[in-house]
């Protein structure tokens, strides 16, 4: 058992220190001593990547601590396996990881041995974990693991799981950005050093800044925060910028309900966005970035701070990086959490210490941003792609995508589906790809009825055209944006002018109330939206809706206004006759918005349990006498639903209130 | 620089706004909340013009630094700019009858620029508050009445008897019926007085539940 790290001087002929960086100090740590020849500094590194890889010992536990899993409790599962391996005296090293997406098999654990096929175990309670880890480490059984990342043929019952490669929600997707998310400790430098990390800081070092604008426009990135524009001519405008100092930002205030990856990213990969902030500060001449992190995601900030600090102790941030003459050095931002500030000149408002509006561009960030000086932003996930691209090379990034947009773009997939989760697929998958063949389709028995794709400013595409490629002009013709890339699955249980409404409820109450059309307009909105849920609406509603939207869209100042009549624009364009249901009938289709609707007990199923009276809010289920079955009485029912929820055997049904 | 607005062509020079180009060659863009070196925030979104590819820029804060054109002058524009401005009016407390600026203000001449209804005639009546009909016991239709006929009535002596029909709000006409009962005045014979003019109209109908409400109310 060694303590070196891959971090330290192998012996006394390595000169770099901090004050006296090396060149070649990324390298020389992945492939062996380059200034010098030595057989046992060599095999210090193979027996360290070993050890990496499968613990101190030759067995490893890599437990989950993400924000995702936290929520199902892998921080109790975590503890479990620590009290079991101290219980069972077993030479076992257990680690934090991030994760890697499959969020539908929160909290999982893999174990790992250098004679034993690794295993990921999902949906594990702290209850299981003794059983689990006896099975694995001492009976050698790994059948009840819920996939195999590799076969060894050294266990028992290895044929019966599946590999991860073989199954469609992992062999369909194209792991770019995502790659070391559920692999590595996300806390650890070292870690991500000795799987491929910061090889693309070097280059660009090694390379200068023209070179790298020009691999980044080869590769054809374009910004993954929404709106597509060429990261590559982003960064040689504000290069061209003679004013100084420059500033480059990371843009991962993400606040869009249902969509966590730039979160699952930084938390289980942050160093990949570090580097990628350093490449860009380098690239525009900036020696100063900052990363604007949503207050509301602390583990994202801190698995940041932590990074920054890695980073800064082991000179890949601060004076002379990498003996290049080049310094920098990143400063971690919380933001007050409003949606508003993912905009990114309300971002800059609010970084400068001011109320979080966005203004009128012209002039754009890239030539007077932060403080009036050039700003680059990106957004986390482009950055995380320009560190990757530096690193693998422009060629590999072109070879998936479609003709316009290259590469991979990660989407979480959330929603009335079977596989909640984040997954990186390459640009041009089709959104039934994405819905299911990853996501596995449906639950239970309902239908897709419409796919609402990025976040509560995008559009509802129908079930008829989940054919459509996901690309940023293929969705923008068809209604939706890509946004950040948060794709929400609605079933046919759904009412889409209620799913509008609600869109515009998180939309109006985040508007920053700067511009008249953002601030009134999708207030009056909501208004007519709900006049037409309580089934109050009338025929000119449709137009006056219509009308209001486009104008909103049009005249806002900013992107929050400028796509939040979306959801409503595309329901009408799309559902148009469960508008007219909800006003020319009065009928609520899918039996969602309560005014419409009423509730009645069917006496031949009803059990008379008297849970639904029980539970009644108003008291209005009462007992029939003859048959000692509930009823419910219709005038005093407001329609809540509770009864619906709490019986027991379903006997109670929605039906038409006009009918 | 040379901008092209609406087809007339303006040397300016470089960081001039939009606005002030345009006045030089005498196109009035309308605008509401821009103080020029206070506020160009481009708030209200009145002012918008746009490129002939269709792009919209606030010709407030829009500075000129290349040879541009513009158009401030289309169907859609104007359209747009009512349709902001009618949002702007829609919580905006048009009680023209105490507000010290009696219509001295830009809301109420942009109003009439951009042909947008609900204001009432007290914005444009000639008494002063301390002057008003009411307060002489002399029953006044003007604060339910939409504007646009410059007070006829009331320049030549006589009171408001609301024959361009009540203002659309309701909450207004809800607050015009408080003033009436605070200054005495019966609501009926109000109603009997509106529907002289109004009677065949469906907004009466409005009038009369605000007035119960308010009646109830009190």
């Amino acid at each position: 058992m060694s303590c070196w790290s891959l971090l330290d001087r192998c012996c006394e002929k390595c000169s770099c220190t901090l004050n006296n960086p090396c060149s070649n100090f990324i390298d020389c740590r992945i492939t062996g001593p380059l200034c010098h020849d030595d057989e046992q500094c060599r095999e210090l590194r193979t027996r360290r990547f070993e050890e990496l890889r499968y613990g101190e010992t030759g067995s490893k536990i890599r437990v989950p601590i993400a924000s995702c899993t936290l929520a199902t409790g892998s921080e109790a599962v975590y503890n479990a396996i620590r009290e079991a391996v101290g219980k069972m005296r077993l030479k076992v090293t257990v680690t934090i990881t991030g994760c890697h997406g499959l969020d539908f098999i929160d909290p999982w654990v893999e174990f790992t041995a250098k004679d034993m096929p690794t295993a990921i175990y999902g949906n594990v309670k702290p209850g299981d974990v003794p059983k689990l880890i006896e099975d694995y480490f001492i009976k050698r059984d790994v059948s009840k693991a819920f996939v195999l990342r590799d076969r060894k043929g050294t266990a028992a019952g290895e044929d019966k799981v599946p590999l991860l490669e073989e199954l469609d929600f992992w062999r369909k997707q194209y792991k770019w950005v995502s790659r070391n998310c559920g692999f590595v400790n996300p806390e650890s430098l070292e870690e991500y050093i000795a799987n491929g990390g910061y090889k693309g800081l070097s280059r660009a070092l090694k390379e200068g800044p023209e070179r790298v604008i020009d691999e980044i426009l080869r590769s054809g990135l374009r910004g993954r925060g929404g709106a597509g524009f060429p990261t590559g001519i982003k960064w040689r405008i504000a290069r061209q910028q003679s004013a100084t100092p420059k500033y480059v930002v990371a843009n991962a205030d993400e606040g869009d309900p249902g969509a966590f990856m730039n979160r699952l990213l930084a938390e289980s990969d942050p160093f990949r966005i570090v580097e990628g902030l350093t490449i860009a500060g380098y690239t525009v001449g900036a020696s100063q970035g900052y990363i604007f992190v949503r207050a509301e995601k602390p583990l994202m900030a801190r698995r940041f701070q932590i990074a920054v600090e890695e980073a800064r102790r082991h000179g890949l941030l601060g004076k002379n990086i990498l003996n290049s003459g080049f310094d920098f050095d990143i400063e971690v931002i919380l933001s007050a959490g409003a949606f508003v500030c993912g905009e990114e000149t309300a971002m800059l408002a609010a970084i400068e210490g001011k109320r979080a509006w966005p203004r009128q561009r012209p002039p754009y960030p890239a030539e007077r941003g932060l403080w009036n000086k050039p700003t680059v932003i990106n957004n986390v996930e482009t950055l995380a792609h320009a560190a990757t691209i530096m690193a693998e090379g422009a060629n590999k990034f072109t070879e998936v995508g479609t003709e316009k947009t290259k590469g991979t773009k990660m989407f979480c997939v959330t929603g009335s589906v079977q596989r909640v989760g984040a997954y990186e697929v390459p640009v041009g998958t089709s959104i039934r790809c994405l819905v299911e063949e990853l996501a596995g389709g449906a639950m239970g028995n309902c239908k897709i009825k419409a796919v609402q794709i990025g976040g509560p400013s995008g559009g509802c595409i129908p079930a008829n055209l989940l054919d459509l490629p996901i690309d940023y002009e293929t969705l923008q013709s068809a209604g939706a944006i890509m946004g950040s890339g948060g794709i929400v699955v609605i079933s046919d249980e759904n009412c889409m002018v209620d799913v509008a409404k609600f869109f515009l409820t998180f939309t109006s109450a985040e508007s920053c109330g700067k511009c008249v059309p953002c601030r009134v307009g999708l207030r009056v909105m909501w208004n007519i939206l709900n006049k037409i849920t309580n089934g109050e609406g009338s025929e000119e509603d449709i137009d006056t809706l219509r009308q209001l939207a486009e104008t909103v869209r049009t005249s806002s100042l900013c992107a929050l206004g400028g796509t939040a009549p979306n959801p409503v624009l595309s329901t009408l364009r799309y559902f148009m006759d469960e508008y007219k249901a909800h006003i020319k009938d009065r009928v609520c289709p899918a039996y969602v918005c309560s005014a419409l609707i009423k509730y009645r007990i069917n006496e031949e199923s009803c059990i008379a349990c008297r849970q639904c009276a029980l539970n009644c809010p108003v008291n209005a289920i009462f007992r029939v006498e003859e048959s000692g079955k509930y009823r419910i009485d219709e005038k005093a029912c407001i329609s809540c639903g509770v009864c619906f929820t709490v019986c027991p055997v379903k006997a109670i049904s929605k039906v038409s209130a006009s009918g | 620089m040379k901008v092209k607005i609406d087809g007339k062509e303006v040397e300016v020079e470089p960081g001039t706004t939009l606005l002030s180009a345009a006045e030089k060659v005498g196109i009035e863009i309308p605008r509401l909340c821009v103080i020029p070196g206070l506020y160009e925030g481009s708030s209200c979104r009145v002012c918008l013009v746009k490129t002939p590819a269709g792009r919209l820029f606030p010709a407030c804060n829009y500075r000129v630094y290349r040879d541009e054109e513009f158009v401030s002058n289309s169907l859609d524009l104007w359209e747009m700019r009512r349709v902001n401005f009618e949002l702007i009016l829609k919580f905006h407390r048009i009680e023209c009858w105490q507000c010290y600026r009696k219509g001295q203000c830009s809301l109420a001449t942009l109003s009439k620029e951009l042909m947008v209804e609900g204001i009432p005639v007290c914005s444009e009546c000639p008494l002063s508050p301390s002057e008003c009909l009411l307060q002489k016991g002399i029953l006044c239709l003007g604060m339910i009445t939409q504007s646009g006929c410059r007070a006829e009535c009331l320049f030549s002596g006589g009171e408001c008897w609301g024959c361009r029909g009540p203002i659309s709000r309701r909450d207004l006409i809800e607050r015009a019926f408080e003033h009436y009962i605070e200054l005495g005045y019966d609501v009926k014979a109000v109603i009997s007085k509106a529907e002289i003019f109004w009677n065949s109209l469906s907004e009466l109908k409005i009038v009369k539940e605000a007035a119960d409400r308010v009646v109830d109310r009190e």
